[in-house]
């Protein structure tokens, strides 16, 4: 099988499925979603194939292909994957495959959506897998723009109005509608991009090879001076993505304001291709400045940690609260990289799949409940169990995984981190880690009491709700096993990412 | 089809073509659509000859030459002039239909002067291009007599050209003063000598330059002529004058000019930041379309100045490859709008609401041209920027680098607000627009032409450097 290009179809499966949809099911509504469906099912099927068949003794990239594409520049289409890009395609498989199954009832200009939804995917997997930067950045573009769209056409606008002065200043802005936080979202990852596009520029420019692979600019040794601000560039690109305080405000705006799975696939997704970029490019290229840059890199994220669990805490909007929990665990993400001990390390990157994983099945669930009982606001909900408890029990068992109950993903994810945290040179950062696990258990209880476990709501708008249906429950299901299966063994994970973080934390001394 | 070696073959079969629109619109019927068809042949014929012309000939003693970059913009004039005839070829509203021969005999009477721009290595010659090039410019501008709106921008636009026309005649002439010739050859040998008057001369015609390519602060004329004029004609307005202005740039300052051209590094940069940062942030509250496009063209210009600022050949070959990609995708976009302003009789941003569930070929191929324009990959327009980014890079200048690319992101803001428009606001009136076949055709070329060197930009790349190579050797 050394010859079978597994990474491309992985790839451009839901690229093809998206042409196929775009050009073949016109007025197909039917059609269109077994077509999503089989393209991300092709995804999903090669790249557990992919999990179980990467050597993880001989570690290092695999599944190598090559094609020259601008030789006289050295660009080349180049895709490989390592222990870290292993688990990251598996887990954009995993959400695209529920986010198919979890928008089943999207009636909209269905033909065009799921044909955004699948070319965004194709810059996913592709920014995952690309080991030539210029790809690399050709792809991230393509899982940046389709953003707008999909936000601007299917997605909510928010109950919430600014108020008070600030609503004053900000009334005329449109602050919650759909199309101001497509366009807010879009501009801050674009922004980012141009951060990303001048680093990666500067690189190559500064390495002098005519190759913009990888593996060329790992050999390389660039000037202090240049990995200072390039690793900040980068640090700022990719971390506007990742959702750093200060510049995470589009991130609540834009997934509450998203549909269903365009916010299972941004916040489980594409905020880890943030963090990701840090780790490959910042860590992976410019070794010294990430050891110059490390105490701002976990000081931040310490503060990501507690004020998006301060900021969640404080919202009345179910998809808010989620979207701020995303906030505050792409924190440990962050601290858990910053840390550059082999437990921090392994740690961030099983968060993110462990995140990833848990926030997709937020984000189909609250969708669910938005979709049968039209509301969002957590306070005016109650007692929704009895009625729906096949979403009650998904729900508790993503919170719980949330909070870091141990036989949860999120349990590992957590612990790791913080291993890593007070074994690193800032062990005080194992104070505002554990602080926002702390505060994390009290919104994610408040709010599953709330409107599962509560007393009933005597609204009538919330009796006779329906439980989740047919395809939905293929959504659920997958995202649930997968959140205990990785709590309880975590191995199969933690494994093929020891393979690419040791050798990392080699490269910056760490290790001897 | 042999070469063609005779170094004056275009120029003077534009001026055959023009005698023969001129005379088809004599002795042809009122409202024939002869004379059109008849250019737009034409054009198509010597853009086949252009294409297949050798560099290498010139006449007059060394004043007129046929060389690389010469050949490499009459070509780009001509094809924007054909692409431009083409769009405007289905008839419809307004008086060009209706003085066809008029418009045609004025559009090709100032292609004859870009023509004999590109070749000029003379200052007499090449002032004397720019005068042909721009009167039948101001005449076209104000070619919708009746409007009011027109002769304003007309006049504005005459005025302040002939302004800059008279800043440049002056600045040449310290020119001459101080090298004692008027040939454009003795020029690095004057400059070299560092007498102050060259320098003073020089500074002048770039700000008379600055007029002709819009550069901030000289665009006062640019988005009030874009919004008076047809806007087929305002597609070939906002690319072939501007690419003109920069071949007279290329050869005043590069050309031949070795290190010293350095000494012009500080006033392209600053040139260039000022447009980027004018053009886009003045282009945000813009509510109708080809207002929005010509400050967004201010803002290009910006970009282009910026491959200029690098004074290496790879910066000026990326301006070249700069002006291929801003041919296609402004022009596909003023011919959008051409489509959209038949049917709506309206520029405004509300006549384009809905238009992806009304007409979606259409609203795709105007957010294809708009995100090229914007610096999106797949689309020769993010080869564009990417490219002057690198040039700069290379020249060691990060901070302009860093700005521009920031910028783009604000350009994305207003391209975007039109996406919203199409794709996100439901349509205010019901059914397709309807377009002419000709202007179908443009768009479709223009669209082939964003996504094909989009994709596969390459073999332009090396076009544009072997060009480039030219100047700086």
């Amino acid at each position: 099988m050394t010859d079978f290009p597994i990474l491309s179809v992985i790839t451009w499966a839901p690229f093809v499925s998206a042409l196929v949809i775009m050009f073949g099911a016109r007025h197909r509504p039917g059609f269109v979603r077994w077509t999503a469906a089989a393209g991300s099912s092709v995804s999903l099927v090669l790249s557990l194939w992919l999990y179980w068949a990467y050597d993880r003794a001989a570690a290092g990239f695999q599944f190598v292909e090559r094609v020259e594409l601008v030789p006289a520049l050295g660009i080349a289409y180049e895709l490989a994957v390592d222990g870290i890009s292993l688990l990251m395609i598996l887990l954009t498989a995993i959400i695209i495959f529920a986010g198919v199954f979890a928008s089943w009832t999207v009636k909209t200009r269905a033909q065009e959506f799921y044909a955004l939804l699948l070319l965004l995917v194709t810059g996913v997997f592709g920014v995952f897998v690309s080991l030539d930067l210029f790809v690399f950045f050709l792809f991230y573009e393509i899982a940046v723009l389709p953003m707008y769209l999909l936000i601007g056409i299917w997605g909510s606008s928010g109950a919430v109005r600014p108020q008070g002065i600030f609503g004053w200043a900000f009334g005329r802005t449109g602050v919650g509608t759909k199309e101001y936080a497509a366009m807010k979202l879009t501009l801050y990852l674009l922004f980012g991009s141009a951060f990303i596009l001048v680093g990666i520029l500067a690189l190559y420019v500064a390495a002098g090879s005519q190759s913009f692979s990888f593996l060329t600019f790992e050999r390389t040794t660039f000037s202090p001076a240049l990995q200072t601000w390039v690793f900040l560039a980068f640090y700022i690109g990719f971390g506007i993505l990742a959702g750093i305080w200060p510049l995470h405000t589009w991130s609540p705006d834009g997934h509450a304001s998203a549909p269903t799975a365009v916010s299972m696939l941004h916040a489980g997704v594409l905020m880890k291709l943030g963090a990701y970029g840090v780790v490959r490019l910042g860590m992976g290229l410019l070794p010294e400045a990430t050891i110059d840059w490390a105490w701002l890199v976990g000081t931040i994220a310490c503060i990501n940690i507690v004020y998006g669990a301060l900021s969640a805490m404080a919202q009345t909007d179910l998809k808010y609260v989620v979207a701020y929990s995303s906030v505050s665990h792409m924190g440990v993400v962050m601290l858990g990289a910053a840390t550059l001990t082999e437990s921090g390390l392994n740690g961030s990157v099983f968060q993110m799949f462990a995140h990833g994983v848990m926030t997709g099945l937020f984000f189909a669930l609250v969708g669910l409940v938005y979709e049968k009982a039209h509301s969002r606001e957590i306070f005016k909900m109650g007692g929704f169990a009895t009625m729906m408890p096949g979403i009650a029990a998904a729900f508790t068992i993503g919170g719980l995984s949330s909070l870091g109950l141990p036989a949860t993903a999120g349990f590992v994810a957590e612990f790791l981190t913080f291993l890593g945290a007070w074994t690193s040179a800032h062990s005080w950062w194992l104070f505002p880690a554990v602080l926002g696990a702390f505060l994390t258990s009290i919104y994610v209880l408040r709010v599953v009491r709330h409107i599962f476990w509560g007393p009933p709501s005597a609204d009538p708008r919330f009796q006779n709700l329906p439980d989740a249906q047919g395809p939905e429950w293929v959504a659920i299901g997958i995202l649930v096993f997968v959140i205990v299966l990785f709590g309880v063994i975590p191995g199969i994970a933690i494994d093929p990412v020891d393979t690419a973080t040791v050798p990392l934390l080699t490269r910056l001394g760490v290790f001897p | 089809m042999a070469a063609l070696s005779a170094p004056l073959a275009l120029e003077l079969g534009t001026l055959a073509l023009l005698v023969l629109v001129l005379l088809s619109g004599l002795f042809g019927p009122k409202g024939s659509a002869l004379p059109a068809r008849l250019a737009f042949g034409g054009l198509v014929a010597l853009l086949f000859v252009a294409w297949n012309a050798q560099p290498g000939a010139s006449a007059f003693g060394g004043t007129f030459v046929v060389d690389e970059l010469a050949l490499f913009a009459k070509r780009l004039f001509l094809a924007s002039a054909a692409l431009s005839v083409l769009a405007s070829l289905g008839g419809g509203p307004g008086p060009v239909p209706r003085r066809a021969a008029e418009y045609h005999v004025l559009l090709l009477g100032s292609l004859l002067g870009m023509l004999a721009l590109a070749s000029a290595r003379e200052l007499i010659l090449l002032f004397v291009a720019f005068e042909l090039m721009s009167i039948p410019l101001y005449v076209l501008t104000g070619f919708r007599k009746r409007e009011d709106r027109a002769s304003e921008a007309a006049l504005k636009f005459f005025l302040v050209g002939t302004v800059s026309s008279a800043v440049i005649l002056y600045g040449l002439s310290f020119v001459y003063g101080a090298a004692g010739t008027t040939e454009m050859a003795a020029l690095p040998a004057a400059v070299d000598e560092g007498h102050p008057l060259v320098y003073l001369g020089l500074g002048l015609v770039l700000a008379g330059l600055g007029f002709k390519i819009a550069a901030v602060p000289f665009h006062m004329w640019v988005p009030d002529s874009y919004e008076a004029a047809s806007a087929p004609f305002v597609a070939w307005l906002s690319v072939a004058p501007k690419a003109a202005g920069f071949v007279a740039v290329f050869r005043l300052y590069l050309e031949g000019m070795g290190v010293t051209a350095l000494a012009w590094v500080p006033v392209a940069a600053t040139l260039a930041v000022v447009s980027m940062v004018a053009g886009n942030l003045m282009a945000i509250p813009q509510s109708n379309i080809k207002r929005l496009l010509a400050y967004s063209g201010i803002a290009h210009i910006g970009y282009m100045l910026l491959g200029f600022a690098a004074m290496s050949a790879n910066g000026t070959g990326m301006v070249l490859f700069y002006l291929v990609a801003y041919l296609f995708g402004n022009m596909g976009a003023f011919f959008v709008v051409e489509a959209v302003g038949r049917s709506e009789s309206s520029d405004q941003l509300d006549a384009y609401k809905g238009l992806a569930q009304r007409s979606p070929m259409l609203a795709l191929s105007l957010l294809v041209f708009l995100l090229s324009l914007g610096g999106i990959p797949f689309m020769v327009g993010f080869w564009a920027k990417l490219y002057v980014f690198w040039a700069v890079i290379e020249q060691g200048m990060y901070a302009l680098a860093f700005l521009g690319a920031l910028l783009t992101v604000v350009a994305l803001y207003y391209y975007l607000v039109v996406a919203r428009y199409m794709y996100i606001d439901a349509p205010v009136r019901a059914g397709a627009i309807a377009v002419p076949v000709s202007l179908t055709l443009a768009i479709a070329i223009c669209l082939t032409g964003v996504v094909g060197m989009g994709v596969y930009p390459g073999p332009w790349v090396d076009g544009v450097l072997r060009v480039a190579g030219t100047l700086f050797r």
